[in-house]
C-alpha cells in the first residue's frame, strides 16, 4: 500500500515521514530526558558513594518524594527563572551562541545510533535509528560531531573574557583534540573487523562475540578517551573547579548555564550509546541473535515482532544506562590528573596502544585473508 | 629531626593504573551498596525536621519562668538575674503583692513585668545560676525561629508558658495581672 499526500507539488509518502518524525521526537526527547535524569543520578550517586543521603526534599503532590527525583524539576525551574546575567566585559554575540554551540552537536551525535532491531511492517522496513543505515556516513558521523564539541567549550571560554575561563578553554581544547586521536584509532580497529562503518553492520558483525571480548585493548583505549572526550573526571580539565573556579562555566548563569550543563550530560549519553554500539553489541541480547524473528516464531506474527523490538530496545537501554552509571561511578572514585599526566597518557600511552591495537588487528585480518 | 619518606616502589600492576582504579571502584561500590540498603534512621545524616538528636543534659535552651503549684509565679523580683546577665537582656519591674501566698510563705514582691530579649540573650545560664528561688530555668528548646524581631521580646506570661505544652501543664493567661499589659517597647527605648 502506498499512502502519499501532495504538499507544495511534492508527493510525500506518509508512513516513512511520520515514522521519521516520531523517531526524531522520541530520540531527542528521550536523550534530553535521560540527561536531565542523569543530573539527579549524579547527585544521588555521589551522595550514596560518600555515605550521604543526597537530594530527597522536593515534594510533588502531597508527600510524594520518590528519592528526590523532583529536584530535577526544581533545578530546571530555577535555572529558567533565574536572572540571565551577562557581564559587561564579555563578547556578547559569542556569549549568546556558546551554549548552543555546545548543545547542538551534543544532541546531533545520537542520531546515528540504532537503539533497537529493525522490523518490517506492510512492505516497509522500519529502522530504529534516526538516520537510516547505508547513508555513507556511518560511525564517522558521531566522531565528527563529537569533534565539534570543542567549539562549544572554546567559544564559551573565549566569549567570557576571563582569565580562568581562558585557561579552561585552552586546556579543554588541547586535551579533547589529543584524545580524539586515540578514540579514532580504537574505532578504526572495530571498523576493520566489521568490514564496514555503518552501525547496523557493526552490530550485526558482533553476533556471537561482542567486540569488548574480541578487542579488549581497543575497548580500554576507547573508554579512557571517552572520559576525556566527555570532559568527565578524571579528565575534567575544562571545568577544574578546584583550580580555575568553574572554567568555561564561570561567567554563565541561568538557562545558558543549564544548556552547558545539559550538553555535558548529553555527551555522556551519546558516548555511552557509542560504546554500547561499538563494543557491546548495541541492541543485541546475549544468546538471542534475532529477538524479532525468534519471538515471531514463538508468539505468532501479531505480538511477536513488537515484543522482540521492545526487548531489543530494552537491551540497548540497559547497556546505555549501565555505561552512564559507570561514568558517574568513576567520577566519584578518581581524583583529577595533573595536566602533564593527562598529556602523557594521551600522547605517550593511548596513542601508541591505539596504533599497536590497530596494527595487530590489521595483521590478524591480513593473515586470515591470506 | 628529619623524617625520611619511604618511597614506595610500584609494581608493574600498580603502574598500569587500571588495577588500582579497579580497587578504588570496588571501594566506592561497597560504600554505595551499603548506603543504599541502610534504612534512613541508621544513616549518619539526621533527617532534621522528622528526626532529632536527643538534646544533651546541661543544654541551655529557651528560658522558662517556673510557677508554684497554684500557677503563681515563683519569681520574687529580686533582680539577681538581671544583675548577673552579661548581655543585659532581662528587664524586671517589681510590684507588691496584696494578698498572702500561703504556698511559699509570706512573699512581698513579684515581678509586674519580666521581659527577656531573646535576640540579645546569649544563653549563658548565668540567670539560672544567680536565682535564689530556682525560678528561671534554661531548658532544651532550641527551635527559636519567628517571623519578626518583636516576637522574640518575651514577657512574663510568654516565659511562664514556654514549656507548658511539653510538661502537660495548662497555660497561664493574663488573668492575675492587675494592670493592663504594657505595650512592648523595643529594647533601645527601654535602655533609654
Amino acid at each position: 500500500m502506498d499512502y502519499t499526500f501532495t504538499f507544495l507539488g511534492l508527493d510525500i509518502p506518509i508512513i516513512p515521514v511520520a515514522w521519521m518524525l516520531a523517531k526524531i521526537v522520541v530520540v531527542f526527547a528521550g536523550v534530553m530526558g535521560l540527561s536531565a535524569v542523569l543530573t539527579w543520578a549524579e547527585r544521588k550517586g555521589a551522595a550514596l558513594i560518600q555515605d550521604r543521603i543526597g537530594p530527597n526534599r522536593a515534594k510533588f503532590i502531597g508527600n510524594f518524594r520518590l528519592f528526590g527525583i523532583f529536584h530535577l524539576a526544581g533545578d530546571g525551574l530555577k535555572l529558567i527563572f533565574k536572572e540571565d546575567l551577562v557581564p559587561g566585559h564579555v563578547s556578547r554575540w559569542l556569549f549568546w551562541i556558546a551554549p548552543l554551540l555546545a548543545f547542538i552537536p551534543a544532541m546531533m551525535g545520537f542520531a546515528i545510533v540504532p537503539f533497537g532491531q529493525s522490523f518490517e511492517w506492510r512492505d516497509f522496513t522500519f529502522h530504529l535509528s534516526v538516520i537510516d543505515p547505508e547513508n555513507g556516513m556511518g560511525m564517522l558521523y558521531p566522531l565528527a560531531i563529537a569533534a565539534l564539541a570543542v567549539y562549544g567549550i572554546f567559544t564559551a571560554s573565549w566569549a567570557s573574557n576571563n582569565k580562568f575561563s581562558m585557561l579552561s578553554g585552552m586546556r579543554g581544547a588541547a586535551h579533547m583534540v589529543s584524545y580524539e586521536i586515540g578514540l579514532s584509532l580504537a574505532v578504526i580497529a572495530v571498523f576493520m573487523q566489521a568490514g564496514h562503518y555503518d552501525p547496523h553492520r557493526i552490530i550485526e558483525a558482533q553476533t556471537g562475540l561482542w567486540n569488548v571480548f574480541a578487542q579488549p585493548v581497543g575497548f580500554l583505549v576507547f573508554l579512557v578517551c571517552a572520559f576525556a572526550e566527555t570532559n568527565r573526571l578524571p579528565f575534567d580539565f575544562a571545568e577544574g573547579e578546584s583550580e580555575i573556579v568553574a572554567g568555561f562555566l564561570t561567567e554563565f548563569s541561568g538557562m545558558k548555564l543549564g544548556f552547558l550543563w545539559l550538553s555535558e550530560y548529553i555527551h555522556l549519553v551519546t558516548i555511552s550509546a557509542l560504546m554500547a554500539t561499538l563494543y557491546f553489541g548495541g541492541w543485541k541480547i546475549p544468546f538471542m541473535p534475532d529477538p524479532v524473528g525468534l519471538l515471531s516464531n514463538w508468539l505468532g506474527p501479531w505480538i511477536g515482532p513488537w515484543l522482540g523490538v521492545l526487548l531489543s530496545i530494552a537491551a540497548f537501554a540497559a547497556k546505555l544506562l549501565a555505561f552512564c552509571w559507570f561514568f558517574i561511578w568513576v567520577r566519584w572514585t578518581l581524583p583529577r590528573f595533573r595536566y602533564d599526566q593527562l598529556m602523557f597518557i594521551g600522547w605517550k600511552v593511548m596513542l601508541p596502544i591505539g596504533f599497536a591495537n590497530l596494527l595487530f588487528y590489521a595483521w590478524l585480518i591480513h593473515r586470515a585473508a591470506a | 629531626m628529619s623524617v625520611v619518606v619511604k618511597k614506595v616502589d610500584l609494581t608493574w600492576l600498580d603502574r598500569t593504573y587500571l588495577w588500582p582504579i579497579a580497587k578504588g571502584l570496588t571501594i566506592t561500590l561497597k560504600h554505595f551498596l551499603k548506603q543504599v540498603f541502610k534504612p534512613t534512621p541508621k544513616r549518619l545524616t539526621v533527617q532534621y525536621p522528622e528526626m532529632k538528636r536527643p538534646v544533651l543534659d546541661g543544654y541551655r535552651g529557651l528560658h522558662e519562668l517556673k510557677r508554684n503549684e497554684d500557677n503563681s509565679i515563683k519569681c520574687v523580683a529580686c533582680f539577681m538575674c538581671a544583675e548577673a546577665c552579661p548581655a543585659r537582656c532581662i528587664t524586671i519591674e517589681a510590684e507588691e503583692i496584696g494578698d498572702i501566698n500561703t504556698q511559699q510563705g509570706l512573699l512581698e514582691k513579684r515581678p509586674a513585668s519580666f521581659q527577656i530579649d531573646a535576640l540579645r540573650c546569649i544563653f549563658c545560664g548565668m540567670c539560672q545560676e544567680a536565682c535564689p528561688k530556682d525560678a528561671i530555668w534554661l531548658r532544651k528548646n532550641y527551635e527559636l525561629s519567628c517571623r519578626s524581631r518583636f516576637e522574640m521580646q518575651l514577657d512574663k506570661y510568654d516565659l511562664m508558658n514556654t514549656y507548658a505544652g511539653d510538661d502537660g501543664r495548662e497555660r497561664v493567661e493574663h488573668i492575675e495581672r492587675a494592670a493592663p499589659k504594657p505595650e512592648r517597647q523595643p529594647l533601645s527605648n527601654q535602655l533609654g
